[in-house]
């Protein structure tokens, strides 16, 4: 049964490990770049003490950045190339049934075909992650942004778990709609959907967030690779100051200021008195996720994910192996 | 080794028309006592008829006394039916397409022929009875 | 002679639908059974049922004396052959035989081969190329290789070419005559299951109408002319199939073997398409032999 899922899905498993050695070629090759580029500005700016200003360095390739942004859709690839036709296509030409009745039990196929694909989903899913963590190193450094929605689901354990869901995912639609495309379809949408559920609504309440007030005039950043979540400037009373587009200093309207704030828009480093004092009456809030959650956040996504995944290929062992043929 | 034609639109079941074919070939000459007769698979497979049908034409051969089943070897031409000697209708055979060829050329059709044919059967029997 | 396949009061239902109803069939060992019936009778079901690809809704089955399952053991005792042919189109011949030497428990790839070489269809051509009637024989070839006790064909020759049926059917005959394998075979041309079936189960409205062995099932069978009068003696002694009456004469198919006294009604033995087309539904036309000029209908 294994040889035989091999020979079906032999040029999908070439084409896939070609793309996958692309990529690592190019990751590799530009990733030692931005390495050592990186290296040499910490050592230049490190002679000069101006490492704190390093936030505008862009390192590498604008076209390979792009790229590895767009990793963002590689685990969906795998739901619907390999997942969706997986059980559909099958059932669609019948050769389903022609395996039935080769003296292999339907828990068989299935349980072979199915494990065979998960295992090669967390493969393609896991080479990519690396890969792209290793590169991402330099920039994740410089503008600590690892945390961040787009760069928390490129690197890291979670796109094993989306290549994972993906892929558990097309095997379910394949079954229950038994036809390629619809399941494609369904695949797809319902890969987007979730994860945008997931990332936008559930992942910043994986843990209650920390909230922090501060002094303007001083500023605060939290420590390391942190996902800032909602920011903004209190008033005297504890109420946020609405943020508007226009004229403002400090995030704050200009319009709250006494006149003496004003050069402060215009980009003036030195604080008038006045202003000062009316400055002091508001403090900045920040509701962050701390860096040093970010492991903890990986595993949780981690893990629902994976519970996604593990549902559904119980819904597709349930409708065929209990359903007629 | 003789081979069958099993024919859907004739009158006879083709167990009959097994049955038929081998006596004939029995008379013609083409089978002689102690040759085999193809082996039920090798019918089935040239005419795509069940195999119990051949194996009932052979059993009613083997009733009629002209072949005998060996176990493992097949079965075996054992007499010839009653009748003039093989040759014999080759014999005929031939000179009736003579008599047929100077009938066409005299000008009867395939029907006249038969119906020809039907009479003189039936006024040589008749003059037998009357013998 | 052991039984194959016997069900009792075989019933499948969809939802809505009812797709067999009460049906109760024996098939012998070694024999050809040709399952006959109108579209939407409950062919395929009934096959897909003993195949064990369906469950019953109601009812009782055994298939090899056993209830159909996912059971390697009894999967190896079986072959089946959908309408469609399904074979992976993009696999050759050869390695279709690959796959199932790896899947089955018993195979016999020579065989397999021998009889593909013999009919010369090509081991190493993509089976999506090769023509309904190559893909029919090396699905039948395939199906043969695993050794199957029963072997279960839904219109395995619906698109095939005369040539092609013929050889399929040998191909199907020759494999039986080499003995330990019983055939349940579904099909619309009665010409060609007349000639290698002898064991007949007909299906009409879902139900079982005829089971049996098809020589018994002719001699008991007849077909009864005579001029158009009361029918209720007759029917007291046997059982009336199919009754046409035109305004002069009554054409009976009945079932029975009780002799006929009445000097009026003329007898006569029935062939296979009669007998099938008969049972199939008051639609068939009736038994054309058997209008005579006297009374004809104008």
């Amino acid at each position: 049964m294994t040889w035989l899922v091999w020979r079906q899905h032999r040029a999908q498993f070439y084409v896939g490990a070609a793309l996958l050695a692309a990529l690592a070629v190019l990751l590799l090759i530009t990733g030692l770049q931005m390495a050592s580029q990186y290296h040499s500005a910490i050592a230049a700016c490190t002679a000069t003490h101006s490492c704190t200003n390093q936030g505008g360095l862009f390192l590498g390739n604008r076209a390979v950045g792009f790229l590895v942004i767009m990793t963002l859709g590689t685990p969906v690839l795998a739901g619907l190339f390999w997942g969706a036709p997986l059980v559909a296509a099958e059932l669609e030409t019948g050769t389903a049934q022609f395996a039935w009745m080769q003296s292999i039990t339907r828990r068989r196929w299935l349980a072979v075909k199915t494990g065979w694909m998960l295992l090669a989903a967390a493969v393609w899913g896991g080479v990519i992650s690396a890969l792209v963590t290793w590169w991402s190193g330099p920039n994740n450094a410089l503008h600590l942004d690892a945390f961040n929605p787009g760069r928390f689901d490129i690197m890291g354990l979670v796109p094993v778990a989306y290549a994972l869901f993906a892929m558990a995912l097309g095997i379910a639609a394949g079954a229950l709609l038994r036809r390629t495309l619809p399941a494609m379809a369904v695949t797809l949408a319902g890969f987007i959907a979730v994860r945008t559920v997931i990332a936008l609504w559930l992942r910043p309440h994986f843990m209650g967030a920390v909230t922090t007030t501060y002094n303007l005039i001083g500023g605060y950043t939290p420590p390391g690779s942190s996902w800032q979540l909602a920011s903004g400037v209190l008033n005297s009373n504890g109420h946020p100051v609405p943020q508007v587009n226009g004229v403002a200093a400090f995030g704050i309207p200009i319009n709250y200021l006494p006149a003496s704030c004003a050069p402060l828009n215009g980009g003036a480093t030195t604080i008038a008195p006045s202003c000062r004092t009316a400055l002091d009456s508001f403090r900045g809030f920040l509701t962050y996720q701390p860096a040093g959650r970010y492991w903890a956040f990986q595993a949780i996504e981690t893990g629902i994910f994976v519970a996604l995944a593990a549902i559904l290929i119980t819904v597709t062992a349930v409708v065929l192996l209990r359903s007629d043929a | 080794m003789i081979s069958f034609r099993v024919d859907s639109r004739s009158v006879a079941p083709p167990y009959l028309q097994i049955v038929q074919q081998v006596k004939q070939a029995l008379r013609m000459g083409l089978l002689d006592v102690g040759d085999r007769l193809p082996a039920v698979r090798e019918v089935v497979a040239a005419t795509a008829v069940n195999p119990n049908t051949v194996l009932k034409a052979y059993r009613d051969l083997e009733r009629e006394g002209l072949v005998e089943a060996r176990a493992g070897l097949g079965t075996f031409v054992r007499n010839l039916p009653p009748g003039p000697p093989p040759g014999t209708h080759s014999r005929l055979g031939r000179s009736l397409a003579r008599w047929v060829r100077q009938a066409r050329e005299a000008g009867l059709d395939d029907e006249s022929i038969e119906s020809l044919l039907r009479v003189t059967l039936r006024t040589a029997a008749e003059k037998e009875e009357i013998a | 002679m052991t039984t194959i396949v016997k069900t009792r009061e075989l019933t499948k239902r969809y939802r809505q639908v009812t797709a067999l109803s009460d049906c109760t069939v024996t098939v012998p060992d070694g024999r050809i059974c040709a399952l006959i019936g109108p579209n939407g009778a409950g062919k395929t079901t009934l096959l897909r049922l003993l195949a064990g690809l369906a469950r019953p809704t109601a009812g009782e089955l055994a298939v090899l004396g056993g209830i159909p399952r996912q059971d390697p053991a009894f999967l190896a005792e079986i072959g089946f052959l959908a309408q469609e042919i399904p074979l992976y189109k993009r696999f050759t011949a050869d390695d279709h035989i690959g796959i199932g030497a790896r899947l089955n428990r018993r195979w016999d790839a020579a065989s397999a081969r021998d009889r593909l070489r013999s009919l010369n269809i090509p081991l190493d051509r993509a089976a999506g190329s090769l023509s309904g009637g190559q893909r029919a024989q090396l699905a039948l070839a395939l199906t043969l290789a695993k050794k199957p006790r029963l072997l279960l064909l839904d219109e395995p020759v619906a698109a095939l070419d005369p040539l092609a049926r013929r050889h399929f059917l040998a191909t199907l005959a020759e494999a039986v005559a080499d003995g330990a394998l019983t055939v349940v075979l579904s099909s619309h041309l009665l010409a060609d299951l007349e000639r290698v079936a002898d064991h007949l189960i007909l299906l009409a409205a879902s139900r079982v109408q005829l089971c049996g062995d098809i020589d018994a099932l002719l001699a008991e069978h007849h077909v009864l002319v005579g001029p158009r009068k009361d029918t209720t003696a007759i029917e007291k002694t046997r059982t009336v199939v199919q009754a046409v009456r035109t305004a002069r004469q009554t054409t009976l198919l009945v079932r029975g073997n009780a002799p006929v006294i009445d000097p009026d009604w003329e007898s006569d033995e029935v062939g296979f398409e009669e007998m099938v087309l008969g049972y199939m539904g008051q639609d068939a036309p009736p038994p054309i032999a058997h209008l005579t000029t006297v009374g004809e209908d104008q």
